[in-house]
């Protein structure tokens, strides 16, 4: 009873966005009282949820999405070695990074953060990213999903190239595509093949949540 | 009535002969197609030292306004003249507010891409700029000379908000204005005072307008709660607002974004708002009606649809634009941004085009 009533302490920090002092004390009180850190995981998971749920009704901002994110890096890092042998918080890995041709990386570190938050393993290719470095980096981490942002129009064409590139080296069956930013719309992504479109940073982590098990 | 009183008449919530045209930036490569000329980056490989690029890029600027027959030019504070910046073995460098910026080869331009400074203790450690250190004016001092007798100078301020979020990151920004908002606070008021001075100094070189440049919002909404709009951003703004005014000119606010759960009160901070994204939920026959008696308002040709868009989609939107916008005064037509470098020229073109031969007033449309 006390490890619930510890654990709900910590889904409600998030949401209530406490500072990171005061979600790690509340953690260690969970830990304390014997919850398994596999269920902290799980509510950390639950209370993103909702956060994501609030941005989009407007109630939350971009700076609560951002330090409900650092809040749930913080669990995480805290939960990481007391993980038991064999069990690992990865819900797989995914590839990112902004498109070739273009330099802005806001929204594309945003899905990073929150995808890591919420237990994925994130490579981060940085910006101006060339289609063969996506491909390098299919196949040397073997990624469940690739995702691609860019901010200017000059973007497209290259997440185009990149889902190309992908085919060419025989990848583009083995990962699921999910493609965002200012200028791409849901009817950009369909006809350059990619899996999904991402109107903004929750609801491309909800899509690739959604793929979790249905993956390539 | 030449360019520069179609400016001067719009800014003062008046109709003019003809709806006035401009852009807030044009970037480089549109600039060499207009003019035929080379825009420099780097003194390097030149025999001009660091003024002689930046007269040389101002002069193709006017020229290139000029040949658009734009009404108004952006004139931005230059770094001081001792200025040196730190150089980094990738090819970035600081700025003075600590924002590592990076060039862009296709824009032929630079943004700010990470920053030295991450914590309070950095910022207090910081050497901050001087805002009357020689050389500051330069830039807008050659614009104003060279441009002011036919187009209106827009003197580029940039927004402490937009300065703060890129000097600590935008992760950094908002954990630290959720964790010590006092001590943002502290910082948006230091960075207010420098701009209170910069805003009476570019006045008295001769600029005709404040634009306040910097983002504050984003596709879904104000980067930051509005209730941190109400306590620290605006409060502050309005200073500058009341700067500005006192001068004898007006303030007006560039940024992307949806600004609706801000709306209200920002309108009662700035003189008018500019670009109005329609790709972010701003509409703009909505703002004139509701607030277009106390805001200039400058938008709103969709800037997806300069780059992708067909000729008919852009002379659509530019049509509505003077439709709803333009009767009664107080507008300047322009695009929900600037002229990128992957817009179509072909398609700006169109805009201006479509703005010249709509826009006369009484607009009958």
């Amino acid at each position: 009873m006390k490890a619930q009533s510890a654990l709900k302490d910590v889904e409600r920090g998030i949401v209530d966005l406490v500072t990171s002092d005061e979600i790690r004390a509340r953690v260690k009180m969970a830990l304390d009282a014997k919850a398994d850190p596999m269920d902290i995981i799980g509510g950390v998971r639950k209370a993103l949820d909702e956060v994501g749920e609030r941005y989009e009704k407007k109630e939350f901002f971009l700076m609560e999405l951002i330090v409900a994110g650092n809040l749930a890096t913080d669990i995480m890092n805290m939960l990481k070695p007391r993980l038991k042998a064999g069990a690992s918080s990865s819900r797989g890995r995914v590839v990112i990074g902004t498109v070739q041709g273009d330099l802005h990386d806001i929204g594309k570190n945003l899905v990073a953060a929150m995808l890591t938050s919420l237990g994925y393993e994130v490579t981060d290719l940085g910006v101006d990213t060339k289609p063969e470095r996506f491909v390098e980096a299919v196949k040397n981490e073997k990624p469940r999903v690739v995702a691609m942002s860019c901010l200017l129009t000059v973007g497209l064409p290259y997440m185009k190239t990149t889902i190309d590139a992908l085919k060419a080296a025989g990848l583009r069956d083995k990962v699921k595509t999910i493609v965002g930013g200012r200028p791409v719309t849901k009817d950009y992504a369909k006809e350059i093949g990619a899996d999904a479109y991402g109107s903004d940073a929750t609801e491309a982590v909800k899509i690739i949540s959604g793929w979790e098990g249905k993956g390539r | 009535m030449n360019r520069r009183d179609r400016a001067l008449t719009a800014l003062d919530h008046r109709e003019p002969d003809i709806v006035p045209i401009w852009e807030l930036g044009v970037d480089p490569p549109h600039v060499e197609a207009i003019t035929g000329k080379q825009w420099i980056t780097s003194s390097k490989g030149t025999t001009l030292d660091k003024r002689g690029v930046e007269r040389h890029n101002a002069d193709l600027m006017v020229e290139c306004y000029n040949k658009l027959g734009f009404v108004m030019i952006r004139a931005a504070p230059s770094d001081p003249d001792d200025w040196k910046p730190q150089r980094f073995p990738d090819g970035t460098f600081t700025d003075e507010w600590g924002r590592i910026r990076m060039y862009d080869p296709r824009t032929k331009s630079t943004i700010p891409f990470r920053t030295l400074i991450k914590t309070p203790e950095d910022f207090e450690a910081m050497p901050f700029p001087d805002v009357h250190a020689p050389g500051r004016l330069h830039g807008i001092e050659y614009i104003v000379k060279q441009a002011k007798k036919e187009m209106a100078v827009a003197a580029e301020v940039r927004a402490p908000f937009a300065t703060a979020w890129e000097m600590f990151g935008v992760t950094g920004f908002c954990q630290i204005l959720h964790e010590k908002p006092q001590f943002i606070r502290k910082v948006i008021e230091k960075m207010t005072e420098f701009n209170i001075e910069l805003i009476k100094m570019v006045v008295d070189a001769g600029a005709d307008m404040i634009v306040s440049n910097g983002d504050i919002a984003e596709k879904n909404g104000p980067m930051v709660s509005p209730r941190y709009f109400s306590e620290i951003f605006l409060p502050n703004m309005k200073r500058e607002r009341d700067t500005a005014n006192r001068k004898g000119v007006k303030f007006v606010k560039h940024t992307d974004g949806d600004l609706n759960p801000i709306m209200e009160g920002l309108a009662n901070t700035v003189d008018g708002l500019h670009s109005l994204d329609p790709s972010a939920n701003m509409d703009i026959a909505l703002i004139k009606k509701k607030y277009g008696k106390r805001l200039v308002l400058m938008g709103n040709v969709s800037v997806d649809k300069l780059c992708r868009g067909t000729k008919e989609e852009i002379v659509k939107d530019t049509r509505e634009c003077i439709r709803v916008v333009a009767p009664g005064g107080g507008y300047f037509l322009n695009s929900s941004n600037t002229w990128y470098a992957d817009a179509k020229l072909e398609n700006c073109m169109v805009m201006v085009e479509t703005g010249r031969k709509l826009g006369k007033y009484p607009i009958k449309l």
